[in-house]
């Protein structure tokens, strides 16, 4: 259904962070919301980061295994992004196993999903980060090339 | 995170935080869309804090406006939807030439005369 070039599509090397400089949940959503805007198509950054928040008051989107994927459909893009982000000391995201996350996959879509990618691609993401040997190799990506193969590969594999 | 006025005019920003709720309490409400999310690992809790910040939001809008978009949102999915191509994506009719150019007018919340929806201009 899905090859990895039709998934890499999402990805934009605008949308990348090798290092957060957040310390929080908050700050790490914000910071990721400002990824989000270098790329096409982010109409309000205020009205995602609103959005963001509010699904994480549904329930935190950190999965454990110091993983997070916050995501959601907002009025405020106009095409599905995903954005890549790392912290290595970890940001405390109120996860399942109340442990840091360090990979964070930001992954938004407009309400209006004409092609219906935004369920498939999520499931794809939180599908890829279930390995530990894909968490490791993104743990030790180093620019938006590294990301690239990691997760074509990752995708490759199945 | 203060830019936002910038982009909307306060009407429409109003307008768009409820859609916004509005879907995410949908999604979160539908048990086999809140199943796909469980499985795919994530938590799915209560509603109750969406629902609190749903009344202090309708509290900010507009009466009219408010009327105005319950009514398009108990016969259509999302009530407010993106014009391109100067085509309304909730109902794929061509615009007239005047609704294009009441665009301008940022005070008003233009619909679509086929469809009835709200419109906002996606470029
Ligand atoms: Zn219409």
């Amino acid at each position: 259904m899905t090859d990895s070039s039709q998934f890499l599509k999402y990805f934009d090397p605008r949308l990348f962070s090798a290092e957060l400089r957040a310390k929080t949940k908050d700050g790490a959503l914000k910071e990721m919301v400002e990824l989000v805007a270098k790329g096409d198509g982010v109409r309000d950054k205020a009205l995602l980061f609103e959005m963001l928040s509010r699904r994480e008051q549904l329930g935190s989107t950190g999965i454990g295994n110091g993983v997070a994927i916050p995501h959601g459909r907002s009025l405020a893009v106009v095409d599905t992004k995903v954005v890549f982000a790392r912290s290595t000391k970890g940001i405390p995201f109120e996860s399942i196993d109340d442990q840091p996350a360090h990979l964070f996959f930001l992954i938004v879509a407009p309400p209006q999903d004409k092609r219906n990618e935004y369920l498939p691609l999520l499931g794809k993401i939180a599908e890829l980060v279930q390995e530990k040997s894909a968490r490791d190799a993104l743990m030790a990506v180093e620019d938006w090339s590294g990301l690239r193969s990691v997760v074509s590969e990752a995708l490759g594999e199945k | 995170m203060s830019t936002m006025s910038s982009t909307l005019s306060d009407k429409l920003d109003r307008i768009f935080r409820l859609q916004d709720l509005d879907i995410m309490l949908t999604e979160a409400q539908d048990p086999e869309r809140k199943r796909e999310e469980e499985e795919m690992g994530f938590r799915m809790g209560t509603i109750e804090k969406l629902t609190a910040a749903r009344s202090r939001l309708l509290s900010q809008i507009d009466p009219r406006d408010l009327r105005l978009y319950e009514r398009i949102a108990k016969r259509h999915k999302h009530a407010i939807v993106p014009v391109e191509d100067r085509t309304c994506l909730g109902c794929y009719m061509a615009l007239p030439t005047s609704a294009v150019s009441l665009r301008t007018e940022p005070e008003q919340l233009l619909t679509c005369e086929n469809c009835g929806r709200i419109l906002y201009w996606l470029e």
